[in-house]
């Protein structure tokens, strides 16, 4: 059955559920104008691995990542896996030690972070210990309960902008391409796990490709609007300038005084899904390296305590920063080679494949 | 001892039992029942006429007496205690004839001991066929077969339980059930034969079902045009006897706001009343919840005109917002637990004395503040929006996994509750059908 849309409603929510962080933070800081010629080129690269990764697994016919690696032995396994495995713990401990900052600084201010972390990942350890079916379905239900809240923020948020700070449109200016902080902001893009749903999951390549474009307004929308609210100058200095952005809109009949909050809320709740979606690609790593007398949910468990220690162990807002320096390498690293080698070996299948008939 | 000695010592001392000696056709035998099963005096005038009507005159030849007797009832061919017992716990009239020794069971005038049909008690129909299925099984089954005049509907009897006999009917419709589905339900269904099955709970252990779930594994109806429109969409339709309930295979999440009924009215309504359900349940859910993350975690997201008011309106109650609200809701649920089983004079009493004087007073005794009150009626309001009783109760119990991550988290612990409930949701699936799963009708094209 071809759950296709499930896929797509999935891979807008944890994008979305990401971008709004550290995308504009990092744009914002690389780039002094024409914000959209940076992120249009992020986005760009972001299509193209996926492009490139779909249509190397397209070739392997109902199989996943792992099963196509291990046909080219352990060692080949072990060079493209391990990094991504530790890639996406240290993605998903960094990131929920940052929303759990985030959480704090903006609304919780006497809750403790461990108990934001411990929700976080409580939740998403539920979510993950499901099958993969239901945490599809999760997904499509959060859509519902939460996007148009999302849209209707979003929509509100142009309620403060000039739009004088578009200008200019056009800069011959492109040293942004060598900052370290272009490279974190291609952070703002998880698709590894498509390698993994197949075959339990079936989706159609080409509406995942298409439908993923869909997402270039919310990525200028994340850039634009602290842009064109306060002018770049303005937005550099902020830490986290859409939440920022969002805390000056003022919506006289609504009850509600900081819808910042539910915008907030509703990214984290996505984010929420992002690392169940993260801590699921790990659990199917590693079960392949376990014997199988390990069940699933003491993977699920163990890696979430995992991600909530090491969340506490990191010590402020600059070591998660650093944190996220580091893993910008890791990060280029895998979104790079495994499209390509999964693109390369698909190749080579085909062409084995055609010497054989 | 003979057969029938021993089954008059055995009810002895049943003073419904009966055991008569008659003389038909110049011949001793021997009628047994039980008067409070049988219609007598429309028995014996039946049996009379179809004696008179009969031939008799071989009243000395024991075959065409035989065959005389086979035309009253069905010979049964190796009578036994435990066939007698059934028969006669059935409402059989059995006939005993000591020479030749043969025992008949015949099918007498049953008293009526079921309701007729009627309009339906738990829920009401507006604009809409009002009859409601009953509590005898086979007058179930004929609304049914009335209701979809098809062929293909398919009715499977079972006789389940060893102490206490209990028939319980499939039925759906062919070529648009799921294969899956119908396998696996007569599958455990004929597994499970000899369980005892006479109420909901044990008919879903025996068909394999987790007894701690929180989601309604069976949309319940007491509607057959409801009932055919889950068979249409490829489900299938249990009834227990003695149970006024269509109990329907699988539950969907499309039933706690979506009703063939409304299909009377026209589609906008329709999507506006079904809008409104699900209003209702998402109001359930968070107004109490957020009630109490507005007023003790996160005051600064209202208004400062609306704090103020709240600040007010709350002002000298002696507790966190969270006892308040829970100590409310819990004398909600003990009014609803208590209303729902007293006889339809006094719930009225009841409903006044909790509402309005227990409401009014509690309010200028200043223990909880007036804006709860309000907050509480708009979600006892709206968790009964959805539609049917056993939809209505999980709800109940949800807001109460949101009020409590509110009292701790705020609104982050309503999200979060809002998440996990998607989750639980997400999970559910009997037998391999998610619970998330919206069926097409099949038999329309225009949906």
């Amino acid at each position: 059955m071809d759950r296709s849309i499930q896929v797509i409603i999935v891979h807008i929510l944890i994008h979305l559920g990401i971008v709004f962080f550290i995308f504009p933070t990092s744009i914002i800081d690389c780039t002094k104008e024409a914000h959209w010629i940076s992120i249009l080129l992020s986005f760009l690269l972001h299509w193209f691995l996926i492009y490139i990764y779909t249509k190397g697994l397209s070739r392997f016919e109902g199989q996943n990542l792992m099963d196509i690696y291990l046909q080219y032995g352990k060692l080949l396994t072990a060079i493209f896996l391990l990094p991504l495995f530790v890639y996406l713990s240290m993605l998903a401990s960094v990131t929920i030690r940052a929303y759990a900052e985030t959480i704090s600084l903006v609304f919780l201010s006497y809750t403790p972070l461990w108990a934001t972390m411990l929700l976080i990942a409580i939740i998403s350890a539920f979510i993950s210990s499901l099958d993969i079916h239901a945490l599809f379905r999760t997904g499509v239900l959060m859509g519902v309960i939460f996007f148009p809240l999302i849209l209707f923020v979003l929509c509100m948020a142009f309620q403060n902008v000039d739009w004088h700070y578009v200008f200019p449109l056009w800069s011959n200016d492109f040293s942004f391409l060598t900052n370290p902080k272009y490279m974190e902001s291609t952070f703002a893009c998880g698709f590894m796990y498509l390698g993994f749903i197949q075959p339990s999951i079936r989706y159609n390549r080409k509406k995942i490709l298409w439908w993923s474009i869909t997402l270039i307004p919310f990525y200028l929308i994340a850039v634009y609007i602290p842009v064109l609210t306060f002018g770049e100058d303005t937005a550099a200095k902020f830490y986290f300038p859409f939440i920022t952005a969002v805390d000056t809109i003022d919506i006289t009949w609504l009850m509600f005084d900081r819808i910042t909050m539910f915008f907030l809320l509703c990214t984290v709740t996505f984010f929420m899904l992002f690392v169940s979606l993260t801590v699921w690609v790990n659990t199917e790593i590693l079960k392949r390296c376990l014997p199988k007398t390990v069940r699933t949910p003491y993977i699920v468990i163990a890696l979430h305590l995992l991600i909530f220690i090491s969340g506490i162990k990191i010590r402020d807002l600059q070591e998660v920063d650093f944190l996220f320096d580091v893993n910008a390498w890791l990060h280029t690293y895998n979104y790079l080679v495994i499209p390509f080698s999964i693109y390369i070996l698909g190749w080579i299948s085909r062409r084995k494949a055609a010497t054989a008939v | 001892m003979e057969l029938v000695d021993r089954i008059r010592s055995r009810f002895e001392q049943d003073g419904d039992f009966f055991i008569e000696e008659h003389i038909w056709a110049g011949r001793p035998v021997r009628v047994m029942g039980f008067k409070s099963l049988i219609d007598l005096p429309r028995t014996w005038a039946n049996l009379q006429l179809s004696i008179r009507e009969a031939d008799w005159d071989g009243s000395q030849d024991p075959i065409a007496f035989l065959s005389v007797l086979s035309q009253l009832g069905q010979v049964l061919s190796e009578p036994n205690e435990d066939t007698l017992y059934s028969a006669l716990t059935s409402g059989n009239l059995i006939v005993c004839c000591p020479d030749p020794q043969v025992y008949l069971q015949i099918l007498p005038v049953p008293v009526t001991l079921h309701r007729g049909i009627e309009q339906p008690l738990n829920e009401n129909v507006l604009q809409g066929a009002a009859s409601a299925f009953s509590d005898d099984l086979l007058t179930n089954v004929g609304l049914m077969k009335k209701e979809l005049n098809t062929e293909k509907l398919c009715t499977k009897m079972y006789l389940t339980g060893k102490n206490t006999p209990r028939k319980i009917t499939l039925m759906y419709l062919e070529g648009q059930v799921k294969p899956d589905l119908l396998r696996e339900v007569k599958e455990r269904l004929e597994a499970n034969k000899h369980q005892d099955i006479y109420n909901v709970q044990r008919l879903s252990k025996s068909l394999g079902f987790h007894p701690w779930s929180a989601l309604p594994k069976f949309y319940t109806t007491e509607m057959p045009i409801e009932a055919a429109y889950a068979l249409r969409q490829g489900r299938l339709l249990l009834f227990i006897d003695r149970l006024p309930l269509a109990l329907i295979l699988p539950a969907l999440v499309s039933d706690i706001f979506m009703m063939e009924n409304d299909r009377n009215y026209s589609a906008m309504f329709m999507y506006i009343i079904r809008g409104l359900r699900l209003a209702g349940i998402l109001i359930d859910l968070i107004i109490p919840a957020l009630y109490v993350a507005l007023v003790s975690v996160n005051p600064e997201v209202l208004r400062i005109e609306l704090a103020l008011t709240i600040a007010e309106s709350r002002s000298g109650v002696p507790y966190p917002a969270f006892v308040e609200t829970m100590l409310l809701l819990i004398v909600l649920e003990l009014i609803i637990v208590a209303s729902v089983r007293l006889p339809k004079s006094i719930g009225p009493t009841l409903t006044v004395v909790g509402g309005i004087i227990l409401g009014q007073a509690v309010v200028q005794a200043r223990l909880v503040s007036s804006l709860l009150i309000i907050i509480l009626a708009a979600t006892s309001i709206a968790s009964s929006t959805v539609v049917g009783f056993q939809n209505s109760l999980p709800l109940r119990l949800y807001k109460y996994l949101t009020l409590i991550l509110a009292a701790l988290f705020g609104i982050l612990g309503i999200m979060s509750g809002l998440v996990i409930l998607c989750a639980y949701f997400a999970s559910a699936t009997t037998y391999g059908i998610p619970y998330l799963h919206f069926f097409k009708q099949k038999d329309d094209s225009s949906g």
